[in-house]
């Protein structure tokens, strides 16, 4: 009864399925971390601010190609030259694999401004007029567009809690949509921080990343749910349920965020570092905040939270506060059988000594598999 | 049951490469969103009060105008209540966006002269196809102005354009007359016998001896290559032509605007033919305005010396009626040579032009070709290389088994072209910048589906399980979570589509649509596909997926038979 073999590298473990990371007992060090990154996030929010793009506050943003005499100060004299207030105009360099562009920002200007400045600004970089890309947006639109983004994002939460209550239960629509809070606010947090500009796009990503962020938690709720059912005749806490689970989908987790991650770099390094597509860098900068806060709060958040509001269930209170750890936990990964004695020893239960005769026969799936056959058909 | 799989798959497989191959076929390819090919995209919301028929008027007014542009793929989209025109690889920018912009305001002009155009096709200044010396010809599409004599517009001098004969023509709003019903607006029978004016007026003038010695007579006559005023500016005397181009107009200064009416016209049987039933605004904007209007054409004086009221929406007649009375008191009728049809194109006019929409441009997008150009090429690049990257992965964990994942990504990458390619050419669907990046983000939801479906598949045969009887525990339970997680996604890619704008929208579309395929291509293709390989003699172990099934032994009590 006693031949699993568990990997020796953590490589071997991850690659089997077979670790066993305590997720729940460290669930305070995870709850710590994020409180103190939402707190850091919300100061920012407060005191910095995020840096929106004109599509929200409404301007005109003038791309021009860069040449001899096509620089900073050329542009910074074009708009000198036609009363546009210079002072808060962002005027950056943007280089691409084949050539470098100048890149002006403004408030909101008249189109006659704009179309004055634009032929200018091709006068002087010695270019056709276009050649010149504008983008112009008045802050009435930028209000709409905000105003609508919120509220699909709003909807968009009641809707999946909806579902994910229907599907699973109401403490995982609970946990999963704190936990996308959570990423919601670091996320908000890190673009505040680093000053990064929030676009159209950067909502677009994130709001995927919400999705998948969701999915992820989707998948070892799924795990989860199964092995309610199949602990169901057993003395189990919700944490040893919480801790199997985790620990048996976390291969996938890690998977599914290396997969969404690798396009996602190929976007950032190469779309918009190698290639300089700029639409394309705020995007995927999005998409690897979120990916990464994402995959971090399904397993850390998510997870611990869920096994919180399920110990409050009268069948699962008594049993709080006892759940393996180490070996016993490992052994309960691999396995799929509860470890150990669980009405007489708990935490004590040692590595070797694994015994299902206790368990009651209603537990799914702890008959042994049929076993193979030699020949086949 | 295998059988069953293999001609599932089969058939799966040929319908889509039939589908890729019909799309090869027939030539259809993705059309590019401005941001990719460049071109100019203006978004104007409307402002203050307006009624839905004014803003479904300025779309049209913007969709005829941007037809007249020559764009290769123009997109107008109304998405609530803002208008969205996007013109790929448009040349002249700074036209394309005036061009775009549409009041919708309807001016009532006085009509100075009129010259009908004998063929509709002709252009103004071109010579028209009529014999100029047949005086008495008869115009041969347009019976209605049958009377006139068919002459070069340029020298034309006794055209009677009071020809409001009611008769079958076919010329939309064509030369109808006024009536006034009295002081009732109401359809009542009693409309008809004050009515009766208008008919004798209209029989007189379509006399073509009656006319010539109208005052019309000595009318000067409309040159077309002269230069009309700015046709928005109500003060300038312009030119015009009607909306199929058979009558030309030089018309006075506006009296007014369609504001004097209510926004309550109606096309209806006036007389026994289809007219237009229109209410008039009370007091100094309303009646007062217009019966000053009235008057004037009506006495047929300098300002009006046709007698009639051009209708002229964005500088283009929609129709001119004579005026047979001085002044209207309550209602207007429009009676004519109508079809259904032209009546209720005719009053959705008025009514739009009640309460004119203000379009507001809120945002301009102008892409220089160049920039699109970097961007397509740095989305290609990019996701091949992602595409690659994630193979790798896959190939490197996997191992045999990415190449059903490999197979699964040509599928479902060919049903997404085939479908995106239809939609281009369909419904002028078009494949922005975020779209593209909506389809590279799929690609990690898609490669998820095969974890999620592998990792189970490696429990399985981990506690000892054989590969057949795993992939099909397996598959069902991978399913469910395939299932719950991807309507996620369609969820939140609806909610997006839905009730975002611009390029969020474009966003959620591709999304929606990929992970659509998701779903399909695990049932219909990584399904059978995987049952198969699990039933094989050749991967019938797990060495070769990727499953070490030998060094981790199980908690299986006969042991592990390798």
């Amino acid at each position: 009864m006693s031949d699993v073999v568990v990997s020796k590298s953590l490589w071997g473990r991850l690659y089997n399925g077979q670790t066993s990371f305590d997720f729940y007992g460290k669930r305070r060090r995870g709850f710590g971390l994020s409180l103190a990154l939402i707190v850091i996030s919300l100061v920012s929010f407060f005191t910095r601010g995020v840096n929106l793009g004109i599509d929200f506050e409404g301007g005109v943003a003038w791309q021009v190609p860069a040449s001899a005499t096509m620089d900073v100060d050329a542009a910074r004299s074009v708009l000198d030259g036609n009363g546009v207030e210079t002072s808060s105009a962002k005027i950056q360099t943007l280089t691409s694999g084949t050539e470098e562009f100048i890149r002006i920002q403004v408030g909101d200007e008249p189109t006659e401004v704009r179309t004055a400045v634009q032929n200018q600004l091709a006068e002087t970089a010695g270019v056709s007029v276009d050649e010149v890309s504008i983008s112009s947006v008045s802050s009435s639109w930028g209000r709409t567009i905000t105003e609508k983004a919120v509220r699909a994002l709003i909807i968009f939460l009641v809707l999946v809690s909806l579902y994910i209550a229907w599907r699973f239960e109401w403490r995982m629509a609970l946990s999963a949509i704190l936990a996308m809070m959570h990423d919601v606010l670091v996320s908000v947090g890190i673009y505040s921080l680093t000053g990064f500009e929030v676009t159209p796009a950067t909502i677009v990503a994130f709001l995927t990343i919400l999705g998948f962020s969701l999915y992820d938690t989707i998948v070892v709720f799924d795990k989860v749910q199964d092995n309610v059912k199949r602990f169901s005749g057993t003395r189990v806490p919700v944490a040893d349920i919480v801790n199997v689970s985790a620990n048996q989908v976390l291969m996938r987790s890690l998977n599914t965020s290396i997969a969404a991650i690798l396009p996602v770099l190929s976007l950032l390094v190469l779309g918009s570092g190698v290639f300089g597509a700029i639409a394309l860098r705020e995007f995927s900068l999005a998409l690897l905040v979120g990916v990464t806060t994402g995959a971090y709060s399904s397993v850390f958040i998510a997870t611990p939270l869920y096994a919180i509001f399920k110990e409050r269930e009268p069948k699962f209170a008594s049993l709080r506060g006892s759940h393996v750890t180490g070996a016993a936990l490992q052994q309960m990964v691999v396995t799929g059988l509860p470890s150990g004695n669980r009405a007489v020893k708990r935490v004590e239960a040692s590595s070797g000594e694994v015994q299902t005769t206790d368990v009651s026969a209603s537990a799914v799936l702890t008959h042994p598999p049929r076993p193979r056959k030699k020949r086949r058909r | 049951m295998s059988r069953r799989l293999a001609t599932s798959l089969a058939i799966f497989v040929s319908v889509v490469a039939l589908a890729l191959g019909a799309t090869f076929a027939a030539g259809n390819e993705p059309s590019l969103g401005l941001d990719l090919q460049g071109g100019v995209s203006v978004t104007q919301e409307p402002v203050g009060d307006y009624n839905s028929e004014s803003l479904d008027v300025a779309v049209e007014r913007i969709r005829e105008r941007v037809d007249s542009l020559g764009v290769a793929e123009p997109e107008i989209i109304r998405q609530g209540d803002a208008i969205v025109v996007n013109l790929p690889g448009v040349e002249n920018q700074d036209e394309a966006i005036r061009l775009v912009q549409v009041t919708g305001e309807v001016l009532l002009r006085p009509v100075l002269a009129a010259t009908p155009i004998t063929s509709n096709e002709n252009p103004p200044a071109s010579v028209p196809a009529a014999d100029p010396g047949a005086s008495s010809t008869i115009a041969p599409t347009d019976s209605g102005a049958s009377t006139t004599i068919a002459a070069p517009p340029i020298s034309l001098t006794l055209a009677p354009p009071a020809t409001a004969t009611p008769g079958p023509s076919r010329r939309p709003m064509g030369t109808p007359t006024t009536t006034i019903p009295g002081t009732t607006l109401a359809p009542a029978p009693s409309d008809s016998s004050t009515s009766v004016p208008a008919e004798t007026t209209t029989t007189v003038a379509a006399d073509a001896s009656a006319s010539s010695t109208s005052v019309v007579a000595t009318e000067p006559t409309v040159d077309p290559n002269l230069a009309g005023g700015d046709p928005s500016d109500p003060t300038a005397t312009v030119i015009a032509r009607n909306a199929d181009g058979s009558e030309i107009y030089q018309l006075g200064p506006a009296f007014a605007s369609g504001e004097v009416f209510n926004s309550d016209a109606q096309a209806d049987i006036i007389q026994g033919g289809w007219g237009v039933r229109v209410t008039l605004k009370g007091g100094a904007a309303g009646a007062d305005l217009w019966n000053v209007g009235a008057s004037q054409c009506f006495s047929g004086g300098a300002t009006c010396p046709t007698r009639r009221m051009a209708i002229v929406l964005d500088g283009v007649v929609q129709s001119a009626p004579t005026v047979n009375q001085p002044s209207f008191s309550g209602g207007v009728d429009i009676t004519g040579s109508f079809s259904e049809s032209e009546a209720k194109d005719l009053a959705r006019v008025l009514k739009s032009g009640a309460l004119p929409v203000r379009l507001e441009v809120q945002a301009v997008q102008i892409v220089s070709p160049t920039l699109g150009d970097d961007s397509l090429q740095a989305a290609i690049i990019a996701g091949l290389i992602g595409v690659a990257l994630v193979l790798l992965f896959m190939i490197f964990y996997y191992r045999t088994l990415a190449l059903v994942v490999v197979g699964g990504l040509l599928v479902s990458g060919a049903i997404q072209w085939s479908v995106i390619s239809l939609l281009s050419k369909t419904n002028g669907l078009a494949l922005s910048l975020s779209g593209a990046a909506g389809i590279i983000v799929s690609i990690g939801v898609t490669v998820d589906s095969y974890v999620v479906f592998f990792e189970k598949l490696k429990d399985e045969v981990r506690a000892g399980r054989t590969m057949r009887n795993s992939a099909e525990r397996s598959f069902k339970s991978a399913w469910r979570t395939i299932i719950a997680a991807d309507i996620v996604s369609l969820i939140g890619a609806f909610t997006l589509w839905y009730l975002t704008v611009g390029s969020v929208r474009g966003f959620a579309f591709f999304l929606g649509l990929s992970t659509l395929c998701d779903v399909v291509v695990a049932w219909f293709f990584t399904r059978p596909t995987m049952l198969l390989i699990a039933r094989g003699r050749r991967f019938g172990g797990g060495r070769a997926l990727g499953v070490d099934s030998s060094s981790s032994g199980v908690a299986n009590p006969v042991g592990g038979a390798a």
